[in-house]
């Protein structure tokens, strides 16, 4: 005999001008390897028809489902209920802009982020389709990948305290971003170009080391050894760049 | 034809070279990095030292004299360290204030942020799922890292100054000058020493955060993991903490190893 679930879910619609932020109740049946966007959906198809949350891929690779379980920024679809207690809190993740109940807007923040580092390989070679591609050290491709596992989900921004109070702050995802294109050497930008970039208190100095960001990352990236690295980068650029 | 251009985008806008204003900018921002973690480091090293020293009163009076002695008359550092101190001191806090948010809620914010994530572990009471479940409690300290280094401000200074006080003049406790165990006893005994029990419990704190947060946040993880970390931190803690509440039990008379 399965359990009865309670929900206790965030509802606000920021387009209603009559909609009031509450918290609504939900019952239901918990069955085996029941997880939390499994059990949205049920509420979905047979309770509640408005409730408004994201998903695409239900596999933890698209990162949309995102939320707060249970006070935790974490994936909705590689969370079994069974992790809890019967009575299940969820909430929108903070900082992002809030669409509806437990849906944020995402998208809009990394592109911003990603333009503002332009995180794309800076690089005056011409591309020949008819060349081989260049090979490149399997390590560093395992190093580069590890970063590249981001699938900016927004757990670690929302998460992260600094991101929270200082809306520019790049977070864990940004810095992780600037980390991956500074180790891969098809990148031509100088160590004077990152320098401009994140030696400042939107990049990687604004980052008071609460890790947060790499406790809650769900795809467990190595976001506190980026960081320090990009940190001894920024200090040996700027201790021999002496005008 | 075969050529196909991969610019899709502008040429990076930044990277005005060491001239620019950007760059000026970003050494401004490192400058004070070093500065707030380097004084932190120095403080942190300091005040292990002291606080070994001082308790050498838990061996007696006349040992604590003699070490006493030794850092103002044989070797003269007491004075001068005194001012090197007050130095890092002013300009740790300056530096490293500046990360506190000056709003009221913004702290609150990002208090309810640690407290949530910190709770979430009791609540996710059975964990059997794949997400790998992670302690945290980082934040948290940060909020405490800021707490008690606004204690160790306001007491901190205070002490400093009686110190100075007593150093130069022998208008202060006990009606001498330098450092003894005399003066000490009877700074700790005037009621002062509820002032060191909690300057001491708020610095030990603080250093110790401090030096966790410097190794998590610069050394590589295959030098020292954050988990190894941790550990090392809170050991230096409770043995601090410890030393610190044995010595001031040693000035009030209360507690002797002799
Ligand atoms: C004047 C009173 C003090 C205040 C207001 C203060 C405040 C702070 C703050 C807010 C931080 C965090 C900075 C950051 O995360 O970037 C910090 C870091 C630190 N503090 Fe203090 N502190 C004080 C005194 C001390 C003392 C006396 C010591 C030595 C025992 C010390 C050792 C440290 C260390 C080692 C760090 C880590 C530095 C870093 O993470 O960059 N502080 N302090
Ligand atoms: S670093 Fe981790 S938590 Fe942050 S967006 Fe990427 S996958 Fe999500
Ligand atoms: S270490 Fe802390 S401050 Fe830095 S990005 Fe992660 S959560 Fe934010
Ligand atoms: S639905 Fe894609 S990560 Fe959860």
């Amino acid at each position: 005999m399965g359990r009865t679930l309670t929900f206790r879910i965030f509802r606000f619609n920021p387009y209603d001008e009559d909609s009031v932020s509450r918290i609504q109740e939900y019952q239901l049946e918990e069955v085996p390897r029941l997880n939390i966007f499994n059990a949205l959906n049920l509420i979905r198809d047979d309770q509640d028809p408005t409730l408004m949350f994201d998903f695409v891929c239900r596999a933890g690779i698209c990162g949309s489902c995102a939320m707060m379980i249970n006070g935790r920024p974490t994936l909705a679809c590689r969370t079994l209920t069974s992790d809890f207690s019967s009575v299940i809190e969820l909430f929108p993740l903070p900082f992002f802009k809030l669409l509806g109940d437990l849906s944020v807007d995402t998208g809009v923040w990394f592109r911003e982020a990603a333009e503002r580092l332009e995180s794309w390989i800076h690089t005056d070679e011409e591309f020949s389709v008819n060349e081989t591609e260049k090979r490149m050290d399997n390590e560093l491709a395992n190093k580069i990948y590890e970063s590249d596992r981001c699938i900016e989900c927004g757990c670690c921004i929302a998460g992260c305290a600094t991101a929270n109070v200082y809306p520019d702050f790049l977070g864990a995802a940004g810095l992780n971003r600037i980390g991956r294109f500074m180790i891969d050497p098809r990148d031509e930008r100088s160590n004077e170009t990152w320098f401009e970039l994140v030696s400042t208190y939107e990049g990687i100095f604004g980052c008071i080391g609460m890790m947060a960001c790499e406790d809650v990352c769900p795809k467990s990236l190595p976001l506190l050894d980026t960081f320090a690295k990009v940190r001894r980068l920024m200090l040996g650029t700027g201790l021999s760049g002496k005008k | 034809m075969s050529q196909v251009k991969t610019e899709l985008y502008p040429r990076a806008v930044r990277g005005g070279g060491k001239e620019s204003g950007a760059y000026a900018n970003a050494r401004r921002v490192l400058i004070a990095e070093i500065i707030s973690g380097g004084t932190g480091l120095i403080l942190a090293i300091f005040i292990m030292g002291h606080l070994v020293l001082e308790s050498s009163i838990l061996l007696g009076k006349d040992t604590y004299d003699s070490v006493a002695g030794l850092l103002e008359k044989t070797l003269p550092i007491a004075q001068v360290l005194v001012f090197i101190i007050t130095i890092a001191f002013f300009f740790h806090f300056v530096y490293a204030s500046r990360k506190i948010p000056g709003k009221l809620s913004s702290r609150r914010k990002m208090m309810e942020l640690g407290l949530s994530i910190k709770k979430s572990k009791g609540r996710w009471s059975q964990p059997k799922s794949d997400i790998e479940h992670k302690r945290h409690l980082e934040t948290s300290l940060w909020i405490w890292q800021v707490r008690t280094g606004m204690t160790v401000l306001a007491l901190g200074a205070f002490h400093l100054f009686l110190v100075m006080w007593n150093i130069f003049t022998t208008m202060g406790f006990a009606g001498e000058a330098g450092l003894a165990a005399k003066i000490s006893t009877s700074r700790v005994e005037s009621g002062l020493w509820i002032l060191y029990l909690v300057l001491g419990i708020a610095v030990t704190a603080h250093f110790a955060i401090g030096l966790y947060r410097l190794a998590v946040k610069w050394v590589p993880d295959i030098w020292l993991k954050r988990k190894t970390a941790y550990i090392i931190c809170n050991m230096l803690f409770w043995l601090f903490l410890i030393l610190n509440i044995a010595a001031v039990m040693g000035f009030t008379g209360k507690l002797s190893l002799l």
